[in-house]
């Protein structure tokens, strides 16, 4: 706010003074130019009056006139120029006055709190007056400072004061006229007297002659006061008190003066402390000097020409400006302009520098001023302004007053009620001297000096001059009738101006401030009499005035009105003026405020003005900062940015600049590529100095959060036929479950290798850090290994950049560094500094530079950087660093001269990468704060070097069918220079592969070129025959602990560079479809207690397996008797495998061999192949079905060893010509591979199925169903060995493979295919729990309890005519399956309940007994041997004893009816 | 700029919440310099409509304020979002006002709509496009 120190009153009061001006003798003149001060000059500061003076009015009424101040200047005769407009040089003055006075740098500041806004301004103000007046001003200002905020401006009031001074007097008006003149003469003249006669004869000329337009006259009869001053160095006081005696006799003491000065030699060089009052005023006037001379040609040429250029290029903005006018903006972009201009501009720089005058440094020149004047000397100087004043100019003044008045009123009685009159009835016939085409009087009229309504005026302004402003105003307010009456607008404007300040300055003030009085005298001034400089003045005072009395708005608008084309400086200065009103107003518009800092910010650059611009700007920013208007912000940030660089803080220009780049741009690309070209520039510039760190860039943006850091090699993932394990790349996207799976089989490892204990410190190990993972402790890196740090840009523009020289920046502390070395303990780092060459750190940590890296528009990519650590010790990665520039468009050809400017915008910077951690949310506080955990994935600890694994695969197959058998090979190679051991593997699916088993491996070739179609079945020629080979084999040589296999490595250790080959057997998944298997190695250091505890290698491999064939399995009692069997031991089984070719043969598989088939078991073996017949081969072809048949017995008892359980038997029938060994190795191992996993998952099965029964039954039922099961439980294992024939780029192959089924009971058919796993998995929902099921005795396994085989003769010849009954025997076999004792029931009377059996079979029966009881030891065989009856020939049923049977021990279950078998047929013929 | 026409919605923060510009249909892109100045002249508008709103009942609030020969009218919605348009023609400008209101109703009732929060839904401003081409433009 401009708040003035000076109150409104005064600042009024001061603009209008009495004016005196001054003649001097040559020789006078010399005398104060030892003080380095003309006469003016020297009585400048001493010109306001202390003391109250008095004067009468006509009415004899005495009035005060306090705080008078005088202004005394020389005579100057030159012709002022038009008084409408300024000249260019008094417009330059105003310019250098306003760019003179600047807010000092870092001064205090004042916070405006404004609605939601905070303001700051750091204009301060630092003006103050006369040094003694300075305790009576500070209470002034302190009053107007409580009541209104204290931002002041300075310059402003500069301006208006020197706008005051540098007005022309004019015609109309009388107040800037001389009322009196000093004529000064020196005592060292010798006849004074002479010279008094002299200037006073010059002074009536100039006056009186009419030669002079310059300067004006009050009054005809100029005061004139007759100065006498003696230089006390030159002594001679005696010679001028004389002449002073004569001077009073011959001008009355009233109108003469002896002033004493120079009391002091000027060559005394102990200055103490002496004030300088003059200081504040001279620079000022010695411009005003040289305006006077209207040259500014003491400063040389080469500034003049400077100064020239800046006002050519002033008047060119300026009259861009006009140009573009209304329709164009007046807050013109001009940014898509080239760099060029801003070259310009900063070449123009250090010449403006040079041209820019210092006010200090002016007045420094110029010498100081008074010396030879002591303190007692000012107080002459003092006495010398107040004895003129109350001697001499008030009592002039007061007779004048008194003669005008009395002229006035003896013509008033008359007079001006007839002109008037005469007027009105002549319609304004006599009007004097009309003066409309005369230049000046574009007003209206002009009156002739001496008109009789000029003397009212005269005689208002000399009441105004003296403070009698009551009849002031009355007589401007007469004056303003007549002009306007007269229609002479300017001399009307002028009245009314003056009323209303009149009006405004009267004590206790009577009448309210006359508001439009001031409006029309502005708009008549401006409009009618296109006189600016008046009006301005108006406007300005009219302004102070209405900021006065609170009217901030009415100021404001005044102000806006004010601005126009023609003046950018007057423009900005009020439009300022009026922002400050704006927030002086009870409600503070800040938006106002800010938009019409913005204008004047505008107005003063264009007014040359740079540094008030800047400030604008910023003042504004204030308001518009981080609220989303982005143009605008935009518009604001590149304004200050232009002249912060011009005004060389290129520090601000950088920030302001970033801002733009930074912020959510909305500009077009254009517009973009201009303001990055602009950036780079600048910050080149700055980068220009000696800074030892680089700075920060802006662009392009980081997305810290997601930089990844990976450690270890890249991988190369195919190396001729090898193929590489996958591991962890950066290219792979990150994800939860797969990192728990890894996790989960990691955890397997570490167990398997600690004895089943996961040590607590178990972690599993993070080769690749994301913002997922877990980063709260610091990784672990190996020395020698490269760590990857990917580091997500952005670029947010349009325009494309492009980065170079890209590398990390990182700091690294070395481990247990001990203080001799030169490294110790202190951090190394790899930051360059602009003044040295890079350090030498390549010997700590390697540091890859990708030299270029190019970026579309609004384009994210990551960078990867590697660092190779070859210490140990504490790394921490803190930055990139880079080039910057931006990217050459596509368009424009890439010619020399382009590579060249691309060269010149290129800046080296560097950015901070800061990863905050993820937020915390586990305490309360966590949850009402926003915390953030740590994340150290940037600060990893190198270790010494570890061993490090690849592995590769060969002839590892992407597609399999289902069951096939492969082999392949793997390779480890340890790479590194330490050995490894404990190589182990885990796997997701531990039944896809198997490494073999010690023992069992059969000698296959162990490089996999000798392979070529090698079966990688173990066989042995043999001749296809019925009866299968056995085998005895314990499980243990097969089975492994856990999915965690140990890799059976020679010597267990691979030493450093060392690689080994082992041959892999997989196998086919038995579902159809993409399987994705995970394999995790392990291995660990061969040296103890190292950081890290052990390594993992991951590989994933994607199987397709498609159908190869469906086995369908069913196993059922025999029905042969006991005795017709050719081995002994318990009951045969019939074994049927259905074997189904469901191929569908796209992989151009011909057909199928079933080469053999297999058994294992514990109890049961396959013992002899029933059908198909002996020398035939089971061909299928597509779609093709064959069904098998094979006899299975029991196993031998075993022998009483104790790893009995153990021990499985293998039966294989080979069906070609050759015996696969089925117990061997890639047979055995997947069939106990296959095997263990359905096991399990039937062990759930049942499980859940009996918690479903209810628990009272349950005791009792598992008993039963124990028993029930045992007996009808086979427990046989199928293995179904086949050849495909597979025609593959006209290439024939066979491929082999193996299908397991498992046959648990007998009865139920099993397929190896599992049916499709129900999508469906949701259950619906059940409120009521339900009826627990009825235990129903599980009779269809009991019924399985015997088995009963009927012998008879198929046909049998009766002669019934001899005798009608006709009796066959029939022998009933009871053999009992189960291992428990039977009670068994025979009973033939039964009858069958079906009427269609009764008539079937009623003619025959049985005699003899009906019924037998019967106890069943276990396996027992019984015969029975019955007696059937038949009365006529026929064709019987033979099948129709039941036969019951329970459990011996189980009483209360009822006995089960056996198996109600098929018909047994007999033929009874008719002998 | 004759025919030409901004408009801003601002929310509680002084904050742009959305803006456009509407160009008549025969002439160009409008020119760059000119879109900060609507940003200027509008924002300094605001203090005029915090002014004018407590005086009326309607939450059309007329022309509020005048910069050269930009006319500045307002448009204050019950939850305080101040709707400001800035145009030389001032036909249809009520009625546009009370479909935008509308719309921005239709809008803020979206539960993932944070009230302040900048508007970025293409359907939104589609939908003022074609207000605009319907009230200001034709």
């Amino acid at each position: 706010m401009a708040q003035c120190v000076q109150s409104v009153q005064e600042l009024v009061q001061d603009s209008f003074v009495p004016m005196v001006a001054v003649l001097c003798s040559e020789e006078a003149e010399r005398v104060t130019r030892k003080n380095n001060l003309n006469f003016a000059e020297l009585l400048r500061p001493f010109c306001r009056l202390t003391s109250e003076g008095h004067i009468r009015d006509p009415s004899n009424q005495v009035q005060l006139v306090k705080n008078l101040r005088i202004c005394v200047n020389n005579v100057v005769t030159s012709p002022n120029p038009a008084c409408a407009a300024f000249s260019p040089a008094q417009r330059r003055l105003l310019n250098e006055v306003v760019s003179s006075c600047q807010p000092q740098e870092g001064a205090a500041t004042n916070v405006i709190t404004a609605g939601d806004y905070d303001l700051n301004f750091s204009d301060h103000c630092v003006k103050a007056s006369v040094p003694w007046y300075s305790a009576w001003r500070q209470t002034l200002s302190e009053v107007s400072t409580s009541k209104h905020y204290t931002a002041t401006t300075p310059w402003f009031e500069a301006y208006r004061e020197n706008f005051l001074q540098t007005m022309a007097a004019s015609e109309h008006e009388f107040l800037n006229h001389y009322l009196a003149c000093l004529l000064v003469v020196s005592s060292t003249e010798t006849v004074p007297v002479e010279q008094f006669l002299k200037l006073s004869q010059e002074q009536h000329r100039i006056q009186h002659s009419g030669d002079y337009t310059n300067p004006k006259w009050f009054i005809p009869n100029t005061l004139k006061y007759y100065v006498l001053l003696h230089d006390m160095g030159e002594g001679g006081e005696q010679r001028a008190d004389a002449v002073y005696e004569d001077m009073k006799q011959r001008y009355g003491h009233q109108g003469c003066y002896l002033l004493k000065v120079n009391s002091r030699s000027s060559s005394a060089e102990d200055d103490e402390q002496m004030p300088d009052p003059w200081s504040q005023y001279l620079h000022r006037s010695n411009m005003q000097n040289q305006e006077d001379e209207d040259a500014a040609v003491s400063s040389g040429p080469a500034e003049n020409n400077t100064s020239a250029a800046e006002v050519d290029k002033h008047h060119a903005t300026e009259k861009d400006g006009a140009s573009t006018g209304l329709e164009g903006h007046p807050l013109q972009l001009d940014t898509a302009s080239s760099p060029g201009s801003l070259h310009a501009l900063s070449a123009e720089q250090p010449e403006l520098k040079k041209g820019g005058r210092d006010p200090e440094s002016l007045v420094g020149a110029a010498g100081s001023h008074g010396a030879c004047l002591t303190l007692n000397d000012h107080d002459h100087i003092r006495q010398f302004i107040q004895e003129f004043t109350f001697r001499g100019l008030l009592p002039h003044i007061e007779k004048n007053i008194r003669q005008l008045n009395d002229q006035l009123v003896s013509r008033k009685g008359l007079s001006r009620s007839l002109f008037t009159a005469t007027k009105k009835w002549f319609g304004g016939g006599k009007v004097p001297e009309k003066g409309v085409s005369e230049p000046k009087s574009t007003c209206g009229l002009l009156y002739p000096p001496e008109a009789p309504e000029l003397q009212i005026r005269k005689m208002a302004d000399l009441c105004f001059l003296v403070q009698h402003y009551e009849l002031a105003y009355s007589c401007y307010h007469t004056a303003k009738k007549d002009f306007l009456s007269d229609q002479a607008m300017l001399y009307a404007a002028g009245a009314l101006e003056m009323a209303a300040v009149s009006a405004f300055l009267q004590a206790g003030a009577p009448r309210p401030y006359p508001t439009h009085y001031m409006d029309t005298a502005i708009q008549t001034y401006r409009d009618v009499c296109k006189n600016m400089v008046l009006a301005e003045r108006c406007a300005l005072l009219s302004a102070e005035i209405l900021k006065s009395q609170a009217k901030y708005s009415e100021a404001a608008t005044l102000l806006i009105k004010m601005t126009s084309e023609d003046s950018d400086l007057r423009s900005a200065l009020l439009l300022e003026q009026a922002a400050h009103c704006f927030i002086n107003m009870r409600n503070p518009m800040v938006r106002k405020f800010a938009f019409h800092m913005i204008l004047a910010g505008h107005r003063f650059s264009k007014a040359g003005q740079r540094r008030h611009a800047l400030r604008c700007y910023c003042q504004a920013m204030q308001v518009y900062k981080q609220r989303g208007w982005s143009l605008a912000e935009d518009h604001i940030n590149f304004t200050i940015g232009r002249q912060s660089f011009t005004l060389s803080q290129p520090e601000n220009a950088v920030t302001a600049f970033r801002q733009i780049l930074t912020n959510d741009s909305r500009q077009t690309a254009t517009q973009q590529g201009a303001f990055l070209r602009e950036y780079l520039y600048v910050y080149k510039s700055v980068v220009g100095g000696n800074e030892d760190r680089l700075p920060q860039l802006p662009l392009p943006c980081i997305h810290s959060s997601a930089t990844r850091v990976y450690f270890g090699h890249e991988r190369r993932l195919a190396e001729g036929e090898k193929q590489a394990a996958t591991h962890v790349s950066l290219d792979q996207e990150y994800d939860q479950d797969l990192a728990a799976m890894w996790g989960h089989l990691e955890e397997q490892l570490v167990a398997a290798a600690n004895r089943g204990i996961v040590p607590a410190s178990f972690q599993p190990t993070q080769c690749c850090l994301n913002s997922q993972t877990d980063n709260l402790r610091r990784p672990l890196a190996v020395a020698e290994e490269p760590i990857i740090v990917e580091v997500t840009f952005r670029n947010p523009l349009k325009v494309p950049l492009a980065l170079s020289n890209l590398k990390l920046l990182w700091k690294f502390t070395a481990e247990g560094a001990s203080p001799s070395e030169e490294t110790a303990g202190e951090a190394i780092t790899n930051e360059e500094s602009l003044t040295e060459g890079m350090p030498q750190t390549d010997t700590v940590v390697t540091t890859q530079i990708i030299l270029e890296f190019l970026m579309g528009p609004e384009e994210t990519k990551m960078a990867r950087l590697q660092l190779l650590p070859r210490r140990t010790g504490q790394l921490s990665i803190v930055g990139v660093v880079y080039n910057l520039a931006a990217a050459p468009c596509a368009e424009t050809a890439p010619s020399s001269e382009g590579q060249q400017a691309v060269d010149f915008m290129l800046v080296r910077g560097r950015q901070d990468l800061k990863i905050q951690g993820p937020r915390l949310n586990q305490t309360k506080e966590d949850k009402m704060l926003v915390r953030h955990g740590l994340d150290r994935r940037l600060d990893p600890i190198i270790t010494p070097p570890m061993p490090l694994m690849e592995v590769f695969f060969l002839q590892f197959p992407t597609a399999l069918l289902c069951g096939e058998i492969r082999k392949a090979y793997v390779e480890f190679c340890n790479v590194s220079a330490v050995a490894l051991c404990g190589l182990r593997v885990a796997s997701t699916h531990p039944d896809f592969f198997t490494f073999g088993s010690q023992g069992t491996t059969p000698l296959t070739p162990v490089s996999p070129t000798s392979a070529e179609n090698c079966s990688a079945y173990k066989t042995v020629t043999r001749p296809p025959g019925s009866v299968a080979s056995e085998m005895l084999v314990s499980a243990g040589d097969f089975s492994q602990p856990s999915g965690v296999m140990d890799i059976p490595i020679d010597g267990g250790t691979l030493l450093p560079g060392e690689s080994t080959q082992l041959p892999l057997w997989l196998r086919g998944p038995d579902h159809e479809g993409v399987h994705e298997i995970n394999f995790l190695f392990y291995y660990q250091s061969t040296e103890k207690g190292t950081q890290i505890s052990h390594r993992v290698l991951r590989h994933t491999v994607f199987i397709c397996a498609s159908r190869s064939l469906s086995v369908q399995a069913s196993a059922c009692r025999s029905s042969v008797p006991p005795h017709h069997r050719l081995d002994d031991g318990g009951g045969g089984t019939l074994v049927f495998v259905d074997v189904e070719n469901i191929n569908t043969s796209e992989g151009g598989v011909r057909e199928f061999h079933i080469v053999q088939v297999s058994s294992s078991s514990q109890r049961w073996r396959l013992h002899r192949r029933i059908n198909p017949a002996s020398d035939r081969d089971c061909k299928l072809t597509s779609r093709e079905r064959a069904k098998l048949c094979f006899r299975a017995t029991r196993c031998r008892p075993p022998p009483a060893a104790s790893d009995a359980a153990e021990k499985y038997t293998f039966a294989d029938v080979n069906l070609g010509n050759e015996r696969i060994i089925s117990s061997s190795t890639p047979c055995g191992d997947f069939f106990f591979r296959g095997c263990r996993s359905p096991e399990s998952h039937r062990v759930g099965g049942t499980a859940s199925r009996t918690s479903s029964s209810s628990r009272i039954q349950e005791g009792r039922a598992a008993d039963i169903s124990s028993i029930v099961k045992k007996c009808n439980e086979l427990d046989l294992h199928i293995i179904v060995i086949w050849k495909a024939y597979v025609v593959e780029d006209n290439k024939q192959l066979i491929l082999e493979g193996q299908l397991h089924v498992a046959l648990q009971t007998l009865g139920k058919e099993v397929t190896s295919l599992t049916p499709k796993e129900e999508a469906q998995e949701m259950v619906l929902l059940k409120f009521k729990p339900e009826a627990p099921a009825p235990v129903a005795p599980p009779s269809a396994e009991l019924s399985q309890l015997i088995k009963t085989n009927l012998h008879y003769p198929e046909t049998h010849s009766h002669p019934f005519v001899q005798e009608s009954l006709c009796v066959v025997p029939v022998t009933l076999t009871l053999s009992n399956c189960s291992s428990a004792p039977v009670d068994v029931l025979i009973d033939l009377r039964h009858k069958s309940p079906s009427p269609e059996s009764v008539e079937v079979h009623g003619s025959f029966t049985w005699v003899g007994r009906t019924q037998y009881k019967l106890q069943l030891e276990p396996q027992q065989v019984l015969c029975v041997t019955l007696r059937a009856c038949f009365l006529q020939a026929g064709v019987y049923n033979l099948n129709t004893p039941r036969v019951f049977a329970k459990p011996t021990q189980q009483a209360a279950v009822c006995e089960t009816s056996q198996q109600a078998a098929s018909p047994a047929l007999i033929i009874i013929n008719n002998a | 700029m004759s025919g030409s026409f901004y408009f801003v919605m601002v929310g509680h923060q002084d904050n742009p919440v959305f803006e456009m510009e509407f160009l008549p249909a025969g002439k160009p892109e409008s020119k760059d310099d000119h879109r900060h100045l609507n940003q200027f002249i509008a924002h300094a508008a605001l203090d005029l409509v915090d002014e004018n709103m407590w005086l009326s009942n309607n939450m059309y609030l007329k022309t509020v304020d005048k910069f050269n020969e930009w006319f500045v009218s307002a448009f204050v919605t019950a939850g305080h979002i101040l709707c400001t348009a800035l145009d030389s023609s001032l036909y249809g400008i009520k009625n546009f006002f009370n479909d935008v209101y509308d719309l921005y109703i239709k809008f803020a009732m979206n539960p993932f709509y944070e009230i302040n929060a900048p508007i970025r839904s293409t359907a939104f401003e589609r939908k003022v496009q074609f207000l605009g081409k319907k009230h200001l433009l034709s």
